[in-house]
Formats: C-alpha cells, structure tokens, sequence
C-alpha cells in the first residue's frame, strides 16, 4: 500500500512541482511582498509601508467605494434577471429551447475585447444605437462615458449583459432538478402556478441560488476588464476605478508591488468575508 | 363523495396509443383497484382522472358532472403519489396544511382538518419534522394525510406501497382500508400487486396493454375469470396452464385430452357453443385444485423438481410428460417421498387458443 502511494506521487510530482512554483509561492511571496517597502530598489522590510498607506489612501477607499456599489446593485438585479430567464427557459411552453439557451449562453463565450468593443459603439454619444432609441422615444442622449453615474450604470449593465445568461443556466439546471410530482402535489392542492413558484421552486432553488451569487461576488470583487476596456481604465477620472484595476495600476505601471499585493490580500479578504457572511444568512434553519 | 364514470376514454402520447376505450363505472364509496403489469396504462388512467394527463378522445364525469375541461385542482380529488411527492423544504405539519394555507382556508379550519388527519394516521409526534428525516412508511402516512385534509370526494393512490418493504406493506395495506371504512370515500387505487387488490378492492378492474380485461369484484374475478390473462394474472401462486385439444362431446360436456397425457382426459361442461373435435384448447388448473389421485375427472402423474415446504402447506413443482411446468398446492403431509406425483384435477378452466374463456 506505501509503496503503491509512493509511485503515485512520484507520477504527482511534476504537477506538484509546477502547481507550488507557480502557485503556492506567488501567493505566500505575494503575502511577504505586500509587507515591504517596494518603491525603490532594494526593497527592504516595512510592515506598516503598505498598509499603513492602504488605510489612508483616498484612491483605494474610491476603488472600494466603486467595487462595493457595483457589487451590491448588480449582483442581485443580475440574479434576478438570470431567475427570470431560467423560468421562460423552464417553461414548457416555449419552442427552439436550445437555441436560447445558446443565445444566452453565448456573451460569456465572445472575446472580452470584442464585447467591449461593441458596448463602447453601441453607447457612444452620437452614433450609439442606445442614444438614438433613447431619442427616438423622447428621452434625452446621455453621454455615457463623461459622467460617472451613466459610466456605472455603463459597466453594470455590460456586466449583467455577460453573465446573466450564464446564471440563468445553473438556475435552470437547478430547477429541473425538482421532481415534476411535487409541482403536481402542489397543482392539486389547488396552488397557483405563482405561488408555486414563489412557496417551491424559490425555497428548494436556495442553495443553487447562493452559489450563483457567491460565484458573482468573487467576480465583481475582481472586476477589471469592463472598467479597463469600456469606461477606459476606470474613466472618468477614476469615477469607475475598481480595486481590480487600483492593483493593475499599482503593480504594472508604477511597479509597486507592495502596494498592489496589499491591495490583491485585501480584495481577496473582502470576497471571503462577504461569502461567508452570505453563506450564514442563508444557512439551512435546524 | 362522488361517483366516477370514465366512458370510452383514450389515451394517445402522440401517435402511441396507451389507452384504447376504457368502460369503467366507478359507484359512490366504492374501492376499486386497477391491476395490471408494468407499462399498462394504470398511472395514465389515474392521472386523466385527475387531470394532470389531457384526454385524447371520451368521457370522464366526478360525480355525474363532466370533467373533461375542469382543473385538476377543481375536480374534487386528492391523489398520493408513487413517489410520496411532499414537499422537502417543509415540516410535516406545513406539508398538511399547505394547500389550505394558500388557498386562504380559516386558520381554525386548517388546524381542525390536519389535528384529524394527523390523529387518523397517527402521525401526531412528527409534525415538526422534515420529509427527509421520516422513514419510508412515515413518507407515505404523511402523503395520505395531505389527501385527507383537501377532503376531496374522490382519492386516488398510485402504487403508495410500491417503496415500502414487505411487512410494512401489509401494514400499511391494513390502514388503507381502515382509512375507507372510517371516511366512506370513494377510492381508486392503482397497484399492479395482484394480492393488494384482492385485500383491499370491492372491486378490481384488470388492465392489460391499455385495455381493460375484465371488472368484477375479487371472488368473482378468482372464480370466474373472462380469459387467460385475468386467470393467470389473480391468485397465488397463479393458476397452471396446460396443452389440450378437444377430442369429443360426451353427456355433461366437452371431453379434453391434455397434451402428452392420452390417458388423462377431463371432462368439462360448456353452455355456449362447443368448439368442434380436434381443436387446440388451453387448460387452466389452480394449484389449490389439484386433489389426491382419484378425487377428480382424471389422474395426471407428474414428475417432481423441488417441494416448498411453507409449514402447513407445501408447494410442489413438477413437470408434465409433455414438459409443462406445473405447481401443485398440497398438505404438508401428503407430499409423497417419491420422485413422482400422482394428483387429480378437480376443478379447472378451459380457454381457446386466443386465450379467451370457454365457458
Ligand atoms: N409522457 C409520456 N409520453 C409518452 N409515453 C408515455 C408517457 N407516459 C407514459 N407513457 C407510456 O404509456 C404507457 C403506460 O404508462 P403508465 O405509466 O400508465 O404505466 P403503468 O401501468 O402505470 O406502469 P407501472 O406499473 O410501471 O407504473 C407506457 O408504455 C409508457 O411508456
Ligand atoms: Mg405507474
């Protein structure tokens, strides 16, 4: 039986190898960098340099500011959204299901920089086609990359756009998931098809519905390429910088690594103890 | 309470045909059972009583009132599931009450409805409890108890034994048919164990392939099966079945020589019309009707492959000269030593090659 392990992780150690280099360090190397004075060469060992500046630093709360509002309007109103979908798809009703399952699916396929390509035109003052349908009805253009409200509202909705529909299929895979026969118990019970929704498939959807939005919190918490590509690297003036894009600037165009593994230690403390905090809200009653 | 009338119903998904006419006339109070192999078209039956299955061509009335286009949840019926069907994610109280909850029923009423539902079913001390955390037979109480509190006029069961084990079964079966006496209701119950709808039907309708084969209360369908399926199909274990043909008319009736058996002829009286002299017929013998050598029309030695022996009763399998396997019922006692049998045939049945009674 050793022996036999011993052979097994010999085979293992290749991959063991790599896995600790080029993952197990970073991340311990990252820890030790983030408590070092970085900015002039050689670095030596400051435990207060970086985070002392992280406490104080105006651009880090502006980042945590943007991160925590789009965390907390686009993650529900995306489930939400995602929750809707999953029913039309559920529905016994509708034709060509594979199709739309495609069609939703598909945003999370398309090349990052191609999509945000197409929401930059798509939103652009004078020849976006979201400013002409916003005319056209009567209502106003809105210069959507020159002011920070329209610009947040700009990344939340290419977000959701992307990951909704990918949402909506765990969902739906959850709710089929729930025997037919419960919802013929319910039928005879003489339950409306609403309040079966809302007294069945919610209730029993729970834990799928938890992990979908632990899933888009660690996402957002690290939100970087709509605010890089779309509002232009968290335009205009920083109105829509993320802490995503707050280490990005820190670590690859100052080269202050400290800084930046202080602010990557942070992000990642901050999606764990809004996981966890979420998992205990919802938690299973005793 | 209501009776059910199912007039020529038929049951096509798509093009496949599952159910072709059914003629079936359910009384008020009554318990009546539909019987039949695995794929016949029980469930399917109950469920377009129910509503959950549209009707592709007939007649369904609830209580003299045509049925087809009313909601399942307006018919008047309550249905336990195969598969229990409670809902998880509530406690067994909220699984009884939860209809009534929804549907805005007084709160006193609710209570009055699932203290008794709870009381009939003894399931008082689990009220607080999950469906998970509650044994097979706990399930099952609980599902019936949900039917209960809708206080529909008609029940209806599909196979609600069919995950218990066997002792639980006959328990369960027991309740079943206290439930009926204590509430009156009519009940259709769907099962394709044939000894659960000998104990608990007034009476049984016996499905085969989507057709009805015969409807007739238990004794009757024992005694006096319409054809070969229903014969074989009820009683335990089921009736043996041997090659005949037909080689005369005697005084009290058709005279038959068994297959391989020159000497064993029986005779069997027939009202109808003869088939005539030479004609294939199949002969249905029950293994409780099997006498000692002498007591019958004719003798029939049989050649011994095993004996059951149950205690009083012992089962013997053996086979005819012609290879026909055959089981005979017999006193413990009287199970010879030898290789061989020798019995009479007091009582038996005759069916044409179609397999249709000869009577
Ligand atoms: N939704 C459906 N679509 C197509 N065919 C179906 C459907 N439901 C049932 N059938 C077919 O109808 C026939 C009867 O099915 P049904 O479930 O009524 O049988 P059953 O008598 O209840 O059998 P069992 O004892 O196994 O439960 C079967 O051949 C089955 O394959
Ligand atoms: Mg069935």
């Amino acid at each position: 039986m050793r022996n036999r392990n011993a052979t097994a992780y010999r085979f293992l150690t290749p991959y063991l190898l790599i896995f600790a280099i080029f993952w197990v360090w970073p991340i311990i190397s990252s820890f030790l960098i983030s408590f070092q004075a970085t900015r002039t060469v050689p670095w030596r060992f400051a435990p207060g340099f970086n985070w002392g500046r992280l406490i104080g630093d105006p651009a880090f709360f502006n980042a945590l500011k943007n991160t925590l509002l789009i965390l907390v309007i686009q993650v529900p109103v995306m489930i939400t959204l995602a929750m809707v979908m999953a029913v039309l798809l559920n529905s016994p009703l509708l034709k060509a299901r594979g199709l739309y399952r495609f069609a939703f699916f598909a945003p999370v396929v398309v090349g990052e920089v191609a999509y945000s390509a197409v929401f930059r035109l798509m939103f652009s003052l004078d020849f976006g086609i979201i400013n002409k349908l916003l005319n056209s009805i009567g209502l106003p253009k809105i210069d959507w990359f020159s002011n920070v409200t329209p610009a947040m509202a700009l990344i939340m909705i290419a977000v959701t756009w992307r990951w909704a529909g990918y949402n909506a299929i765990i969902l739906l895979a959850g709710m089929q998931s729930i025997p037919e026969d419960v919802y013929e118990a319910a039928t005879l019970d003489r339950v409306s098809k609403l309040k079966q929704f809302f007294f069945i498939t919610l209730p029993l959807l729970k834990p799928v519905i938890v992990f979908c939005a632990v899933l888009s919190i660690i996402g957002t918490m690290q939100l970087f390429t709509e605010p890089f590509l779309i509002t232009e690297r968290g335009g205009p003036g920083g109105g829509t910088e993320t802490l995503g894009l707050l280490l990005y600037r820190q670590g690859f165009r100052s080269l202050n690594f400290g800084y930046a593994s202080a602010v990557a230690y942070t992000m990642a403390a901050l999606a764990i103890a809004i996981t966890l905090v979420q998992l205990w809200l919802t938690r299973e009653p005793k | 309470m209501a009776t059910v009338t199912l007039n020529n119903v038929v049951k096509r998904f798509g093009n496949f045909p599952v159910v072709h006419g059914a003629n079936i006339d359910i009384k008020d109070g009554e318990f009546v059972v539909f019987v039949g192999p695995s794929g016949c078209g029980k469930s399917t039956l109950l469920r377009m009583i129910a509503g959950l299955e549209d009707i592709t061509d007939g007649e369904i009335a609830i209580g003299g009132k045509l049925v087809n286009d009313v909601e399942p949840a307006d018919r008047g019926i309550a249905m336990v599931f195969q598969s229990y069907a409670l809902y998880p994610h509530m406690s067994v109280e909220q699984n009884l009450s939860f209809g009534l909850r929804m549907t805005g029923n007084p709160k006193a009423d609710t209570d009055r409805r699932v203290k008794r539902a709870a009381e009939i079913l003894r399931i008082s001390e689990l009220m607080e409890r999950r469906p998970k955390k509650l044994s097979g037979g706990q399930r099952q109480r609980v599902a019936i108890g949900r039917a209960i509190v809708r206080e529909p006029q008609v029940f209806l069961f599909d196979e609600p034994l069919s995950n218990l084990d066997a002792e639980l079964r006959v328990q369960m079966r027991v309740e079943i048919s206290r439930l009926h006496k204590e509430l009156g209701t009519t009940m259709i119950y769907v099962t394709h164990d044939q000894t659960e709808a000998m104990t608990l039907a007034d009476r049984i309708v016996v499905l085969r392939g989507g057709h009805v084969e015969q409807i007739g209360r238990p004794l009757d369908l024992y005694d006096d099966p319409d054809n070969q399926f229903v014969a074989g199909f009820v009683g335990s274990p089921k009736m043996n079945f041997i090659k005949g043909r037909i080689v005369g008319r005697d005084a009290h009736g058709v005279v038959v020589e068994l297959a391989g058996e020159e000497k064993t002829r029986i005779v069997q009286p027939l009202t109808g019309a003869a088939p005539e002299a030479g004609s294939k017929v199949i002969v249905g013998v029950r293994p409780e009707h099997f006498g000692i050598a002498g007591e019958g029309d004719a003798d029939l030695t049989l050649a011994i492959d095993v004996v059951e022996h149950l205690g009083g009763t012992s089962f013997v399998y053996a086979r005819t000269a012609n290879g026909e396997d055959v089981v005979v019922q017999r006193d413990a006692a009287k199970v010879p030593d030898t290789p061989e049998i020798t019995v009479s045939i007091r009582k038996s049945y005759l069916f044409d090659e179609k397999g249709l009674r000869l009577r």
